[in-house]
């Protein structure tokens, strides 16, 4: 089944059987009919002449072309089919595709006014006429007698005619000279192909009934594999569409009738013309009704597989620009939609602003209408500013907390809807905040006690370490190796000491545990007073300092023994960590906004490390642990200098150090 | 002999402080807490207690405040605690003195020194005023400054100091309990104007502390306000 379901090779040869089926089809169905109700017109050209229906045709031709010449339509002045070639002879112009008409030729002849109305060109008519009755097929009236070959209509059987108009009436007053011209008399293309039609069938006259049911059965089969089979091949489960089942439907059904329609508008037109042979007006039909097969199938075709891959109404270019369309409002409705009741009584309220304000707007020239729709727009103007300020309010208060002013209460009785609820997240978020930076304050300053209680602890045991080696050392100690060690111990437990009360310091320092006095110094003061601690420190090392200062009295606001903690940090470290006989720069700088100190020295060591990791607690820029210093030194001068405002930068440059601070003026 | 009663729970230290004391000649009283200072205090006459502050049963300070509603005897008060907060607290409370753990045994001595000798010698201090009759000796606590002999002495030993120093240490002295700043320094001491003598005021000043303090990092008498200036301690 599925082999079946899926071979194009079957599909293929339905596709080629169906025209030809339905042809047979259409060709038996027109046979029968015609053979059923026009048996006559299914015969040949001679035959044809002999038929009463030639007759009818011929004769009824006769009658009206003499009705319009005795109606007098058929004059030059209003436009007829004559042209006047001399006084009394008319020449016919009229074509016709009627074929009898365009063969008949004729002289007719007013007996009243002696006019000769023709479609024969002659220098005599009287000469021409008496030739007529010995033409193959002629009719004439003189005078009320009719001389004519044409069996049907002889003067014995005209009266069993049913003629136009008045019938031999209206011919009364007029002689009447016709013959039919053979050679130019031809069928039309429709008597050639329903003989030829005829030939065919005829020689089996019971073909068209077993062909019609057959056809029927046929194409009900071939109908049916389609459209189960159309879609499916062997590559995909799936129904494959192509290219052509892409293309959006509308185009499709543009391009097919238009295919459709020329090919029958090319079949019927061919039909009209008389002169061109029957093979190539057969050809055109086969073509053209190939043009409407294949232009059907398509639509067919590719109709089904939409259907079947539920694709039909989304191939329409309409469904996609309606999808388009309706995705782009859904898209910009979704961005400021929320179905929020706040954003319903939004909705609720413009509506029933824009409803009012219209009403105002049409009824404008009444006074109370002008001062309602003025007073309105103020209305409007004032709630929208208060809804601003409200919120701007809420704002301010945000702004505040993210700078860090926890102590945010906004008032949410005087607010309603959306800002009240806007307003308590925010106190709501104040709060927790609060009780968050009280809880961390909390937890750092537990932190700094049990560092400080555990410092104490330590303390105790080091004292009496310190105590006993100092004892020692007063021992009168022969042994130079007992001194060495001794020495060790004095060093270390000095270090010991020097660490516990940083340790100290720094957590309380960077906890903010540390109470400020806040007052105002001088800057330059305290750098010289500096200075004069270190001076025999920097001697030691021959390091020279450059003090650059903009001016005296360079005040900051600090306390000045948090600042002096910060600046004999920094100096500790040039004293401990500088290359020797190089210089140490200070430059204060006054600015508009800063002032601003700079501490620059040569670093004795390479300094492979990042100026963030140098603030970290116990790092040094040696990082070896066997030298002085505990490494907590720029940790302790970063804390302070927060708690102070001032901002503290460390720069590296190769060997230079640099550690800046600033204050905002 | 003066008889020092050394209080601290800590056996070691108490023994350690013992042999530096008996060194410097003191006899030494030796009580583990509170309440055991208190019944040597009544037992025996002491001219000085050490006292640390943490201790079981009964703790430094509340024997501090027992001491006090009773003698007039010298406190130094010995304690782990370094932070200025617990010295102001335990000073207001009537200690003399204030040694953080863990101490330098030079350090002890030196303000045991001090100690002692300003409490025996308390009644020849009229004795110093009736000295000053010219006004030529300057004073604040046992820094003494006598401008006839341009003697220094601190705790009655004698300070050697350079011209400059000596200067510098007058006008503080003279002016004790002001502040000024180096160049108001430089300004009444130098006579001349030089430049390059404003600059090492800052060390001269340090020079004069080392020489003059117990701890020149914890100073008693000359006093640096950072950023502002020095000033010597007006103590009576």
């Amino acid at each position: 089944m599925e082999k079946i379901r899926n071979s194009n090779l079957l599909k293929l040869l339905c596709y080629i059987l169906i025209p030809i089926i339905v042809a047979s089809f259409i060709l038996s169905i027109i046979y029968v009919n015609l053979k059923g109700d026009y048996n006559n017109l299914g015969i040949k050209k001679e035959e044809y002449l002999q038929s009463e229906d030639f007759a009818d045709q011929y004769i009824s031709d006769i009658i009206r072309n003499v009705y319009r010449i005795g109606q007098g339509y058929t004059t030059i002045e209003n436009n007829g089919f004559y042209d006047k070639i001399d006084e009394h002879i008319y020449y016919d112009r009229t074509y016709y595709n009627n074929n009898v008409t365009a063969s008949l030729k004729f002289v007719i002849i007013n007996n009243n006014t002696n006019d000769i109305y023709t479609n024969l060109k002659s220098n005599d008519y009287n000469e021409i006429i008496k030739e007529f009755n010995k033409k193959e097929i002629y009719w004439n009236y003189e005078n009320g007698n009719i001389d004519t070959n044409i069996e049907k209509i002889n003067k014995d059987n005209i009266k069993y005619m049913d003629l136009p108009i008045n019938g031999l009436d209206t011919i009364e007053n007029f002689n009447v000279y016709t013959y039919l011209d053979k050679s130019s008399f031809t069928y039309s293309n429709t008597f050639e192909i329903r003989n030829i039609l005829f030939d065919t069938f005829n020689k089996n006259p019971n073909l068209a009934d077993v062909l019609i049911p057959v056809d029927v059965i046929l194409l009900a089969i071939i109908a049916s594999y389609l459209i189960w089979s159309i879609g499916h091949s062997k590559n995909s489960k799936e129904i494959t569409l192509n290219s052509i089942d892409k293309v959006p439907y509308e185009l499709w059904m543009i391009v097919c009738t238009i295919i459709f329609s020329c090919s029958i508008m090319i079949a019927e037109s061919i039909l009209l013309y008389t002169d061109i042979s029957i093979n190539l007006v057969l050809s055109t039909l086969a073509l053209g009704y190939i043009g409407a097969y294949i232009s059907l199938a398509i639509i067919g075709v590719t109709t089904i597989k939409r259907l079947k891959a539920k694709q039909f109404f989304k191939s329409f270019l309409i469904y996609q620009i309606c999808k388009k369309i309706k995705d782009i409002i859904t898209n910009k409705a979704e961005k400021v939609l929320d179905k929020s009741d706040s954003q319903k009584k939004i909705i609720i309220g413009y509506i029933a602003f824009i409803f009012i304000s219209s009403i105002l707007g049409v009824t404008f020239f009444t006074g109370i209408s002008f001062l309602l729709l003025i007073g309105l727009w103020i209305l409007v103007l004032y709630k929208l500013l208060e809804y601003n300020k409200k919120l701007n309010q809420i704002k301010y208060a945000l702004r505040e907390i993210y700078n860090g002013n926890n102590d945010v209460n906004l008032n949410t009785e005087e607010l309603k809807g959306t800002l009240k609820e806007l307003a308590t997240y925010v106190n709501d978020v104040s709060n927790g905040f609060t009780n968050a930076v009280k809880e961390s304050l909390k937890s750092e300053r537990l932190k700094t006690e049990l560092i400080t209680n555990v410092s104490h602890d330590i303390k105790t045991p080091l004292t009496s370490i310190i105590n006993y080696v100092d004892l020692i050392k007063r021992e009168d100690i022969q042994d130079e190796k007992i001194k060495e060690y001794i020495k060790v111990l004095d060093q270390k437990s000095q270090r010991l000491k020097k660490l516990i009360d940083d340790l100290v310091e720094a957590s309380k320092a960077s906890s903010g545990n540390v109470k400020l006095n806040i007052e105002e110094i001088n800057l330059d003061e305290l750098l010289k007073q500096v200075i004069g601690e270190f001076e025999d420190k920097l001697d030691e090392k021959n390091l020279i300092v450059e003090l650059k200062l903009p001016r005296e009295n360079v005040k900051i606001k600090a306390d000045n023994r948090y600042i002096y903690r910060i600046i004999e940090n920094l100096f500790s470290n040039i004293s401990k960590y500088s290359m020797e006989n190089t210089r140490v720069y200070i430059d204060l700088i006054d600015t508009k906004e800063n002032i601003i100190l700079e501490i620059k020295n040569v670093s004795k060591e390479k300094l492979n490390i990042s100026s963030d990791e140098l603030m970290q607690r116990f790092v040094r820029g040696d990082k070896s642990r066997f030298t002085e210093g505990s490494g907590l030194g720029l940790s302790i001068a970063e804390s302070l200098t927060k708690l102070q405002n001032i901002k503290f930068n460390i720069e590296i440059d190769g060997d230079l150090f640099k550690a800046i601070l600033r204050w905002d003026k | 002999m003066y008889n020092i009663l050394v209080v601290d729970d800590d056996k070691e230290i108490v023994k350690a402080i013992e042999i530096y004391l008996k060194r410097e000649g003191y006899n030494v009283e030796k009580a583990y807490d509170g309440l055991e200072a208190i019944k040597k205090l009544e037992e025996k006459e002491m001219h000085l207690v050490i006292l640390d502050i943490m201790m079981p049963n009964q703790d430094g300070i509340a024997t501090l405040e027992k001491i006090r509603t009773e003698r007039a005897i010298p406190v130094i008060l010995l304690s782990a605690k370094s932070e200025d907060y617990d010295k102001i607290s335990g000073l207001e409370l009537g200690a003399d003195d204030y040694i953080t753990k863990p101490f330098n045994p030079l350090e002890l001595v030196a303000r045991v020194n001090s100690n002692v000798r300003r409490y025996v010698k308390l009644g020849s201090m009229q004795n110093n005023d009736k000295e000053n009759k010219n006004g030529k000796i300057f004073k604040s606590g046992e820094l003494i400054l006598n401008d006839e002999t341009k003697k220094v002495t601190v705790d009655e030993k004698e300070i050697k100091l350079t011209a400059t120093e000596y200067n510098i240490l007058k006008f503080l002295l003279k002016n004790k309990g002001k502040v000024y700043s180096i160049s108001e320094i430089y300004e009444n001491v130098w006579n001349e104007d030089s430049i390059a003598a404003e600059n090492i005021i800052a060390v001269h000043i340090r020079h004069i502390r080392e020489k003059i303090e117990i701890n020149p990092k914890e100073p008693k008498y000359l006093k640096v306000i950072w950023g502002i200036g020095y000033k010597i301690e007006n103590i009576n």
